[in-house]
């Protein structure tokens, strides 16, 4: 079987040798360059545009503003379902008569090169009436705010009021309120975006390169806001550095690059630069979390109860309230708590819109979640993973319904022995283990998270398969790749089926022209949806294969079987036909039937060729995680190294092992950065200032401390016939938490560390509220 | 604009650009010779990605001007892939899934290719700072290091096992 074998990747040979074809290596005849102008205030109206100075450089073709796109032109839609109605708040294109944020297109200007667009860029004149910036959410939503929109500041307030949260309260013996934010960060891919597209004016097709993730929808987007057919646009997905989460959305280049590409008739390329990506790519995981967290006597979580503020920035993007939507749904976290409420508040703000990262709202919501529980364990005076220990969801109480929904879906944890994941990772990380509690003057500490992932969203995913003549077999998947091994794992689960080497499987993806309908690639779904497609297809080209043989060579289908892409009778010695065999006989007009069959034309076969699609379980499935940390911190300084980490997860099955614990500490190396470096800062005038990678700092070599895992296969997905859950969002979500409950383990501190990023000055500042001898 | 005739070696080859005086070295390679191994992730100098060997050193291809590399000898990552499968470092990084999504992998590559250039078999301590200038945001680096490890310790039962030439030990340039 060639599910779960350790193999290294089919795709890594031309990333290796400098052959990754990504879009900023694709170049075409005619081709110009275009630049976004983008908006250098955050909240102004625009009085006038004059591009004339602009237009008269030598190699400028066009300058596209706002007035020069159709009048009845749609904002850009939420592809997801919302809380409420967030349409006053969707962006267009480009800026009408006012801005928003920094960053906010409001022309796009077309040359032979980009060095001679951002010459142009110099020459446009714009003249802006300044307007106040809004910049704090809470400040948004306080009465006298400037409004970022007509519709008021707060987009939406909704919430959960389960069970009875007010009597648990009044009846609890431990209660602890506590004030949790987490900083604005992002993505970041190493790649920034890009597309290039060309137009064929003749027979009115449209073909892109460049977009990802979630091409069909972005395909269907764009037909409607061009009055085009979804048929005569192809977007096309080269290879892409990373998105996790936020490159891929339909964003306003994604609309103006097509149309400038139509209108002017010539290939239109746009590789969009790194200042850029800071101001235009989605920012994630803004919010301000209020948390109640109660429990008897007996240590029994009996409430919680949460406010959630959540920052937008300035319009509502392709992903709704997703991220608050998630946070909200889950937050209750792997514990079997029946009373608890949230009142979640969507606040509209002068910055970057955001849309989701890696673990959207689960990264936020374990970090409040966690850190209140390690509060509440030293109230009561218990260990913090008895705390936890005690209030895990017992299997036998699966599936466990936490009674909200998230994007009209229930929010269900399919399946999982919680307690005994729990109990296997304290063992193999050595959770009672002796700890030297100082070295040096630093002070060591111990932290753990508990935490819940789901996985496998959304509503459907399909490949085809095709095996031609000569035995090669070919996944065309509807999702798509931006680094994640796809061309590997999917090619390993039709490996599993047909006896194929992974080497004769070839894995197309991200493109609307190899399949009719996909689903896309977000809420790690490719292996649970994508995979569950592939098996299923699979044994679609199996059993077709098999019948075929069985009729071709009057063998009984059951003395037949297919081994090594072979099918072989029995106990024989030969194998009877081979998979390309099949595939030829079953070719439409096989040469092998020189005569029709009938005077008539007549239906002929298809091919070796199966589609299938697989309709998701509305819920997804859930992977259980623990993460756990030890950490060194200086408590004269405010310095801390984190000296080992450690996450455990029952993922149900391993496709791959080596890419399962890839995707494991690779996230982990992001919760890292969103713990302790990233953060997209605003001045108060609503200026970004961490806006390059001086700044913003990512994670490097000497930021990683040594990370540990154990995968356990310990309970199957019961809504994929694979049994796989999703691990590509475990990594990150539980890294603040874990680090944040180690630090105040290490200083003893019973205040302070729930502002993240965790920053010298803030470890300090908790390290300041204990008194040392 | 202005455009300047610049002669220098690449990989082996004499080979000419011509490019404008703003034009990066990094920017002239994509577009004037299809060298699109070398990839751009910040162009100010920060990533790493667009790393390539001038003159025996690790620059970064879009901190310097195509019209300072008159007469240099330039080295990129089609440079020191062989004619078909993977260099000892590449097979490593591969083993060791030192890769992902592949965008910072040619600087990655570079990088390591110059220390085990300089030093056959590095310390953990030397792959750390050879690297350290290289923004991966996908592996964590953890998969790296091992791959450089792995290289290291290969290249030191290659040493142990060859004989001295001339008195002196053979370079390991195969890396």
């Amino acid at each position: 079987m060639t599910i779960g074998a350790r193999i290294p990747r089919v795709e890594d040979e031309r990333f290796l040798r400098g052959e990754g074809r990504y879009v900023a290596d694709i170049a075409m005849p005619f081709m110009v360059e275009a630049y976004v102008l983008r908006s250098p205030y955050p909240h102004a109206h625009i009085r006038s545009i004059d591009a004339s100075e602009a237009l008269a450089l030598d190699g400028v073709e066009a300058v596209i503003t706002a007035s020069d796109l159709p009048d009845d032109l749609p904002p850009i839609p939420c592809r997801i379902p919302t809380h409420g109605d967030l349409g006053p708040y969707l962006q267009y294109p480009l800026a009408r008569d006012r801005v928003r944020y920094v960053g906010e297109p409001i022309a796009l200007i077309i040359a032979k090169s980009r060095a001679v667009c951002e010459d142009a860029a110099e020459l446009v004149e714009i003249d802006f009436d300044p307007l106040p910036p809004v910049v704090d959410p809470e400040a948004a939503i306080k009465p006298d705010a400037a409004l970022v929109h007509e519709a008021g500041n707060l987009a939406g307030r909704w919430g959960f009021d389960l069970g009875a949260v007010d009597d648990a309260l009044k009846n609890a013996t431990y209660v602890v309120s506590e004030k949790f934010s987490i900083q604005r960060h992002t993505a970041m891919p190493l790649e920034t975006r890009g597309l290039i597209a060309s137009y064929d004016v003749g027979r009115n097709l449209l073909d892109i390169h460049g977009p990802t993730k979630v091409v069909h929808t972005n395909r269907n987007v764009l037909a409607a806001m061009l009055g085009m057919g979804e048929a005569e646009i192809r977007m096309v997905e080269p290879d892409v550095g990373g998105s996790f989460g936020a490159r891929g959305e339909f964003y306003p280049e994604d609309y103006l690059i097509p149309f400038a590409a139509i209108r002017l008739r010539k290939p239109v390329r746009w590789i969009e630069d790194r200042i850029e990506h800071f101001a235009a790519i989605n920012h994630s995981r803004e919010s301000a979390f209020e948390v109640t967290a109660c429990a008897d006597a007996e240590g029994m979580i009996t409430a919680f109860d949460v406010r959630l503020v959540t920052d937008m920035g300035a319009f509502i993007r392709t992903h709704g309230d997703v991220v608050p939507s998630h946070a909200a749904a889950s937050f209750p976290g792997p514990y079997r708590v029946r009373n608890y409420r949230i009142d979640a508040m969507t606040v509209m703000t002068n910055k970057t819109p955001t849309g989701t990262y890696r673990a959207p709202g689960m990264f936020e919501a374990n970090f409040a979640r966690e850190r209140a529980l390690d509060r509440l364990a030293a109230k009561i005076g218990i260990d913090p993973a008895e705390l936890r220990r005690r209030n895990l969801i017992p299997a036998d109480m699966m599936p466990w319904h936490v009674g909200t929904e998230s994007v009209k879906r229930p929010t269900i944890f399919d399946s999982g022995n919680f307690p005994h994941v729990f109990e296997r990772a304290l063992e193999a990380y050595g959770w009672d283990a002796p700890i030297e509690r100082e070295a040096d003057g630093w002070l060591r500490g111990r932290g753990i998270c508990a935490l819940v992932e789901p996985s496998g969203l959304g509503p459907f995913e399909g490949v085809r398969i095709e095996v031609d003549q000569h035995g090669y077999a070919t996944i065309f998947s509807g999702s798509s790749n931006q680094g994640q091994g796809h061309e590997t794992v999917l090619a390993q689960i039709a490996s599993s089926i047909l006896g194929l080497p992974v080497e004769k499987i070839r894995v197309r993806h991200g493109d609307t022209g190899i399949i009719t309908f996909g689903g896309g690639t977000y809420a790690s779904r490719t292996a649970v949806l994508g995979g569950n497609a592939v098996h299923s297809a699979a044994v679609g080209i199996r059993d077709k294969a098999l019948k075929t043989a069985s009729a071709k060579f009057d063998i009984p289908l059951e003395e037949l079987s297919l081994r090594e892409g072979e099918i072989w009778h029995g106990g024989k010695n030969e194998p009877v036909i081979s998979l390309g065999g099949i595939a030829r006989m079953l070719m439409p007009g096989n040469p092998e039937f020189l005569k029709p069959p009938s005077d008539m034309n007549m239906p002929d076969n298809d091919g070796l060729v199966v589609t299938s699609y697989i309709r998701g379980v509305p819920g997804g499935t859930s992977a259980f995680a623990v993460h756990m940390a030890d950490v060194l911190v200086d408590p004269r300084t405010g310095d801390t190294r984190v000296e080992n980490y450690f996450v455990a997860c029952d993922i149900g099955r391993q496709l791959n092992p080596l890419i399962v614990e890839g995707q494991l500490i690779g996230g982990v190396a992001q919760g890292i950065g969103g713990t302790f470096l990233e953060e997209l800062t605003y001045s108060e005038d609503g200026q970004l200032t961490t806006g390059t990678f001086a700044d913003y700092m990512m994670p490097n070599v000497y930021n990683m401390p040594p990370v540990g895992t154990l995968v356990l296969e310990e309970t199957k997905a019961p809504g994929n016939v694979l049994g796989v859950k999703g691990v590509g969002e475990i990594g990150p979500s539980g890294v603040p938490a874990a680090i944040g409950n180690a630090i105040a383990d290490a200083l003893k501190a019973t205040s302070g560390l729930n502002i993240l990023p965790l920053t010298p000055e803030r470890v300090l500042a908790a390290a300041s509220t204990v008194e040392r001898p | 604009m202005t455009h300047h005739q610049v002669e220098l070696t690449v990989n082996g080859s004499k080979v000419s650009m011509q490019v404008e005086p703003r034009q990066s070295l990094a920017d002239a390679l994509r577009s004037q010779l299809g060298l699109t191994g070398t990839h751009l992730g910040c162009e100010h100098g920060v990533c790493g990605a667009c790393t390539i060997i001038v003159d025996g050193e690790p620059v970064r291809g879009c901190l310097m001007l195509g019209v300072q590399a008159e007469g240099a000898e330039v080295l990129t990552v089609e440079g020191v892939s062989p004619s078909e499968g993977l260099s000892p470092i590449q097979e490593a990084l591969r083993e060791h899934h030192g890769l992902q999504c592949g965008f910072c992998t040619p600087g990655m590559v570079m990088a390591l290719h110059h220390l085990f250039t300089i030093t056959p078999s590095p310390s953990e301590d030397e792959i750390n700072e050879a690297i350290s200038g290289q923004l991966c945001r996908c592996t964590g680096y953890q998969g790296i290091v091992s791959a450089a490890k792995a290289v290291a310790q290969k290249q030191r039962e290659n040493r142990s096992h060859d004989t001295t030439v001339n008195g002196k030990e053979n370079s390991c340039r195969s890396a």
